[in-house]
């Protein structure tokens, strides 16, 4: 619960402490955190758009915490009437919200994509909405043709076809990002796109496929020696909320991850210690690049026998070595962690022990 | 050539994309969907050169000559119709219509404008479920079926349709006559159906709320259904749809006089069933040799179409597809005979009325009773 000695308070500029705040997706698990984050600042005027009745005691003891008359709205982002009474007199939108989309292409478009595309509608059409804060992922990224090299930031080209590797959900958010871009340019509306990493935090409870995959019943380690882009989740929920606050930064794009990366190897290794053993095989780069591209010919060469789930673009998006970098957070938004990493990881595999 | 439109660009949308790419003579020409960004995502990943939000501009400006039809069932006769009226023919995702009024409605129409449509019941086109229709022509059996055993089985574990459908109370599939059966039973309906020489069906049916569903507040989708059907030949069957039976089945079984057929679609082995028995412990020694056998010539047999690259899982549309886009070409009848599709709709109906008239949000209980059904 929140130490109210600490409140921060709103920073000045773009949303005053009376202007009214949305997040979509506020009983999620980075939803929770933004909404605690935003109460901590003094920012009383929030409304939580809510389609499922999910950490619904979550929310309530946040606002007992901190005395706060929330408003909560149960309505579906699918909805073009939910979205306009859910938008009305919002000032500023934090855009959290995933619906359930699997591998299917269709129905991670239709749950990311056109919720987005209804609420930026009802948003604009009330004239009061100052920004969109969108949540985006790493996984748009391609983490090809860096101009750091190995360094992912900011500057990363995006990846123009993450159908070719099966990839619903980068290809959901891809558009979601384009659409952002496209509509709130029009609109005249700041938008803001921040980008985290893998948020990890207590609840999570599946290692990031970032680390490797039990798809055949082992554990195949991929990520070796690679940094996983961990961010702590109430790290990512700092990081978001700031996007929001901070004046300045129109149609910027901020990836999020803390500092102190573990390598997948170590994070492997305090999973096993720590929570319970896996069985574990590790497949160096070198083979696990090349086993991404028989399969990827094989999918292509058989019409699809196999699904296109590896291939060399899905290799580099998250199995290739690669450092990542948050300079862009720490100097445009102030962003400093409030967790370290040492203490989540801690927080994380204790809560993935006891099963919470 | 053929050209090929798709009305309804959701997720089953992306299947018939996929196999109607894979086959030879037709070209998918355009996709349709009255929200144009999920129209415009199709397109994106298969090259569709067009995409509309109007049925009509549609028909109008490419002039398909095959419509697939995948929109929810609730639109499917509207857009059938139309499709039919402007010389398309038709391939209408199942479940075919709402009710068997409306199926009989497509299928005067198709006759009256000389098209030719189906429905998409894929799984009686699997590589399993050709092999037992032919085995069953040659007679294999001994005689028309006896006795025919139909279960189809729901996973709610790992299903991203039934989370969305869960938890949206103004899903479409909540708004068919049937619930969520309506919109999952007809793949094992379709296959009793075919064997099904009568016309005139009874038909028990029992429905409830599982359990599981109950214990997440849901109280109007009925996701467990015990049927028994009984034709005038006295063929009888029994179907099952469970979500909570395990494993989760997707099995059919035909005994005849002398014989029997297992068909195992998610393993994807067909098992023949001697009816001949053998003298004192040799029954008990010799058939499990031979059901080695065969189910080692099942993974012989996989093993090779695998190699040959045939063995996707959608194997079934391609089949249906191929067949339905070569009838029209050839001028040859349906891939599945409209008494069929009518006999499918027709136990459905009876099924839904007799679920529907019990109390199944407070009883959990729903049916029971015996209803004779017109067929024709």
């Amino acid at each position: 619960m929140p130490d109210h000695t600490t409140e921060k308070t709103a920073l000045d500029g773009l949303i005053r402490p009376s202007d009214r705040i949305l997040i979509t997706g506020a009983n999620g698990f980075i939803g929770l955190k933004v909404l605690e984050n935003l109460l901590q600042r003094g920012l009383r005027n929030v409304r939580c758009f809510i389609r499922s009745s999910r950490n619904a005691d979550q929310l309530q003891k946040i606002a007992a915490a901190f005395k706060a008359d929330l408003h909560f709205y149960h309505g579906n982002l699918l909805s073009q009437a939910d979205c306009s009474k859910a938008t009305k007199d919002v000032t500023l939108i934090y855009h959290l919200a995933v619906g359930p989309g699997g591998k299917s292409f269709p129905n991670a478009f239709m749950n990311t994509v056109i919720p987005t595309r209804n609420l930026l509608t009802a948003g604009c059409a009330h004239n009061t909405l100052k920004r969109f804060v969108n949540v985006s992922s790493f996984a748009v990224y391609s983490n090809q043709h860096k101009p750091r090299l190995r360094w992912m930031d900011e500057s990363c080209p995006l990846d123009e076809h993450p159908e070719r590797r099966g990839d619903a959900y980068a290809y959901a958010k891809l558009h979601q990002d384009r659409l952002v871009a496209d509509y709130c340019r029009r609109s005249q509306v700041e938008y803001v796109i921040v980008r985290p990493g893998a948020v990890y935090g207590p609840g999570k409870k599946s290692i990031t496929g970032r680390v490797g995959i039990d798809t055949f019943g082992i554990f195949m380690h991929l990520g070796g020696s690679n940094q996983v882009p961990f961010t702590y989740v109430d790290n990512c929920a700092e990081a978001i909320v700031l996007a929001g606050l901070v004046p300045g930064i129109d149609q910027e794009i901020f990836n999020i991850v803390d500092d102190d990366l573990p390598t997948s190897r170590r994070f492997l290794t305090l999973y096993k210690k720590r929570v319970h053993p896996v069985r574990s095989i590790y497949f160096p780069h070198a083979l696990s690049y090349f086993l991404c591209f028989l399969w990827e010919k094989y999918a292509q060469l058989s019409e699809g026998q196999l699904p296109p789930v590896f291939s060399r673009a899905e290799w580099h998006a998250y199995w290739k070595k690669t450092r990542y970098s948050n300079e862009k957070i720490k100097k445009k938004l102030g962003w400093t962690m409030k967790v370290s990493t040492a203490e989540g990881l801690d927080r994380y595999l204790t809560s993935c022990r006891n099963g919470d | 050539m053929l050209k090929v439109a798709i009305i309804g660009c959701g997720k089953i949308a992306d299947s018939h994309a996929a196999q109607i790419s894979r086959i030879a003579g037709c070209e998918l020409v355009a996709a349709c969907d009255r929200e144009e960004l999920m129209a415009v995502q199709l397109c994106d990943r298969f090259q569709i050169a067009q995409h509309f939000t109007d049925v009509n501009a549609l028909l109008a400006t490419v002039r398909p000559d095959v419509v697939h039809i995948t929109t929810p069932p609730q639109y499917h006769l509207q857009i059938g119709t139309r499709c039919l009226e402007n010389g398309c023919h038709i391939l209408v995702e199942k479940p075919f219509t709402l009710h068997s009024g409306q199926a009989s409605k497509l299928i005067e129409l198709a006759n009256h404008k000389h098209r030719i449509l189906t429905v998409g019941h894929d799984a009686q086109f699997s590589d399993g479920a050709c092999q037992l229709r032919k085995l069953v022509k040659e007679g294999y059996l001994g005689g028309p079926p006896v006795h025919i055993e139909s279960y189809w089985g729901y996973d709610f574990g790992d299903a991203t349709y039934a989370k969305t459908l869960l938890a949206d109370r103004h899903h479409w599939a909540r708004r068919l006559p049937g619930g969520l059966i309506h919109n999952i039973i007809s793949h094992g309906m379709a296959k009793i159906a075919e064997f099904l020489a009568g016309a005139k069906p009874r038909i028990i049916a029992l429905g409830f709320i599982s359990p599981f569903l109950q214990s997440l507040g849901e109280n109007s989708l009925i996701d467990e259904l015990r049927v028994i059907i009984h034709d005038e030949n006295d063929t009888t069957a029994y179907f099952t749809f469970s979500s909570q039976m395990s494993p989760s089945l997707h099995q059919f079984r035909i005994f005849g006089p002398e014989n029997g057929l297992l068909l195992d679609e998610d393993k994807r082995i067909l098992i023949k069933l001697p009816g001949k028995s053998r003298k004192s412990y040799a029954e008990h020694f010799i058939p499990p040799f031979e059901f080695a056998g065969q189910y080692f010539a099942n993974l012989r047999h996989n093993i090779k179409l695998f190699l040959k690259m045939d063995f996707h899982m959608d194997l079934g549309k391609k089949n249906l597809f191929s067949d339905f886009y070569n009838s029209i070409k050839n001028d040859a009848p349906p891939p599945i005979p409209y008494r069929e599709i009518l006999l499918t709709s027709v136990m459905m109906d009876s099924i839904f009325a007799q679920i529907d008239s019990a109390p199944a949000s407070s009883g959990k209980i729903a049916g029971g009773e015996i209803a004779a059904v017109h067929a024709m």
